[in-house]
């Protein structure tokens, strides 16, 4: 596999996945940030048991969801039912936090961060195609329990706490523990999509895990569609694979034309180009022709 | 006992620019509804211009301060349509879209500075206006001309603030609104007018806030506006959201907490230390310490 294609579909992918762990909390009004904070505090543990302690890949990898489902849930005790700017300033502040450990942690290179992780299979293309087929696989996963969820009465209770809290709670929904559920999936999912971002590249660096993260899924989220899984599917790619086609000097203002692009679609768009209406009009109608067929 | 002395004074120094940045802040969440946050952005844009201009006319103060106040004057009411189309669009105030359209104008704000300006490098302000000379010395306690002026202007600039929100006319009208809008709107204020006057004010607060910043400081970087936003909205969640008194409070204590942590630990940990008694005061009480007033 050529190494631009190999990077393009592979960054996409954990693109796709950070997304989706922001989506799932934003189901009933929560941006949960945490999840860049996780990838990386996932990322740097997984990167330091196979360089250190010789684990292999596998472990380690599930070692990363293992960590981040425990952060994730940890969190969440505490603000499973908070409102949305609490949880906001608590995923900036464990951004800062992580950060600030890992720079300050020699075992993990500190400020340098971790170079030259083995090759997963032996050789590098055993390595790009073990991580793509990892990555498939996880996209699938997790999109098939996505599409699942949201159509589960869990998902219709997550859509009615998102459009009023307490119209939910007199229905009976579990707020608290709805939150709860969702950050710890989602915390879970940011992990191991951080293991695999690093590996991607066989190195972590703190470059990595930025505001900019933050910004990137934000606008595929909004910009997308925040009411549907499939808007994140549609955008991510466009939104890393666009700016590459550019030369330099206009990537370099990637992040403006991002931030441009949210302002713009918020004031304009606000439920993004993906709406949950279009999905549910591309759905009858593939189930209107589905069922044609049965009758021919 | 001399470091504590020093670091309490810096403290105070720092928790009083925090205390206006809450302020603004916080006047923009009551009358105009909308959590900007990138009100801190606006400040370092601000930083940046003065910055800008000091250069131009061989480090005229004067000139410098005023298109420091003019340019986040002016940020803040061109922002300003922006918000009221979001919360049109939604058919009622949603405070959540506004929080993230102003995270919006904040990723282009941070990423202009960091590609337009001094090739992305931290800027330094002229001695003229941020002079490292101690004033006073006694030991380990030195006191220089930005600490007393933003701690002066800060308690002046706040004072004024009151003053002008229990004893005007107009601040009459932001807190009925901040009270109850429709209730305002049928006694006659005129609701959008009334915002729009918010914006202006906070800018003019924003436009202080850089000037002393700039005196405290003595540099700017890109990155500075996210770290003191998340820390103003840190600030404004756990004194509790809208509470203009504990937004006094609570940020003269992160001044003076952040401070003391740097005075007695070394590197970046006094950062992460301050972040993380934040972080435990955040967690343990979501909702603030003093109620929140929305």
């Amino acid at each position: 596999m050529p190494l631009p294609l190999y990077y393009f579909l592979s960054i996409t992918a954990v693109n796709i996945l950070l997304s989706w762990a922001l989506y799932l909390p934003y189901r009933v009004g929560q941006l949960h940030f945490i999840t860049v904070a996780n990838m990386a505090i996932s990322g740097y543990t997984a990167a330091w048991l196979v360089m250190s302690l010789n684990v292999p890949f596998a472990w380690a990898l599930l070692a990363g969801f293992a960590l981040g489902g425990i952060v994730g849930w940890l969190v969440s005790l505490f603000i499973g039912n908070a409102p949305t700017f609490a949880v906001v300033i608590v995923g900036f502040t464990f951004i800062f936090i992580t950060r600030t450990v890992i720079e300050n942690l020699k075992a993990v290179g500190g400020a340098m961060g971790i170079f030259g992780l083995p090759n997963i299979g032996g050789s590098p293309g055993a390595h790009r195609w073990t991580i793509m087929a990892i990555l498939a696989g996880l996209l699938l996963l997790v999109g098939f329990l996505l599409h699942r969820f949201d159509h589960s009465r869990l998902g219709r209770a997550a859509s009615a706490v998102f459009m009023d809290k307490e119209l939910a709670a007199s229905l009976g929904v579990d707020i608290r523990g709805l939150g709860r559920l969702l950050q710890t999936v989602s915390c879970t999912v940011a992990g191991g999509a951080g293991v695999l971002y690093g590996f991607i590249y066989k190195s972590f660096h703190l470059d990595f895990f930025t505001f900019a993260l933050v910004g990137i899924a934000m606008t595929v989220i909004f910009v997308g569609g925040y009411a549907t899984q499939w808007g994140t599917v549609v955008l991510a790619p466009i939104l890393y694979g666009v700016p590459l086609l550019f030369p330099p000097s206009i990537q370099e203002w990637r992040i403006v034309i991002y931030g441009a692009l949210l302002v713009l679609v918020l004031v304009l768009k606000p439920e993004g180009f993906i709406t949950r209406r279009f999905v549910f009009s591309i759905e009858s109608f593939l189930s209107g022709v589905r069922k044609k067929r049965n009758i021919l | 006992m001399q470091v504590f002395i020093a670091q309490v004074i810096n403290g105070l120094s720092l928790g009083s620019i925090y205390v206006l940045l809450v302020t603004g802040f916080n006047l923009l969440l009551l009358v105009a509804m909308i959590i900007h946050f990138s009100y801190p952005q606006v400040v370092v844009f601000s930083m940046y211009i003065a910055w800008v201009v000091l250069r131009l006319t061989g480090d005229n103060l004067f000139l410098g301060i005023l298109a420091g106040v003019a340019s986040s004057i002016a940020l803040n009411l061109v922002s300003a349509p922006l918000f009221q189309k979001v919360m049109a669009k939604r058919g009622e105030v949603d405070i959540n879209s506004t929080m993230v359209l102003s995270m919006g104008i904040g990723m282009i704000i941070t990423d202009v500075l960091s590609h337009s300006f001094n090739q992305g490098l931290p800027i330094a302000f002229p001695e003229s206006l941020a002079s490292e000379a101690p004033i006073v010395r006694v030991g380990l306690i030195t006191i220089v001309s930005g600490q007393v002026w933003s701690l002066a202007v800060g308690i002046v600039a706040v004072a004024g603030f009151f003053l002008l929100l229990y004893r005007t006319r107009p601040g009459r009208a932001f807190r009925a609104i901040a009270e109850d809008p429709n209730g305002a709107r049928l006694v006659g204020i005129p609701i959008l007018r009334t915002g729009l006057y918010s914006y202006a004010l906070s800018g003019v607060l924003g436009g202080i806030i850089a000037v002393l910043l700039a005196m405290l400081l003595g540099s700017a970087s890109p990155g500075l506006g996210e770290q003191v936003a998340h820390k103003v909205l840190a600030v404004s969640i756990i004194a509790g959201l809208g509470n203009l008194a504990g937004g006094l409070v609570v940020g003269l204590l992160l001044g003076v907490l952040e401070a003391i942590v740097q005075g007695y630990v070394s590197g970046s940990w006094s950062n992460a230390i301050a972040f993380v008694i934040m972080l435990v005061v955040i967690l343990v009480r979501p909702k603030g310490l003093f109620g929140t007033k929305l």
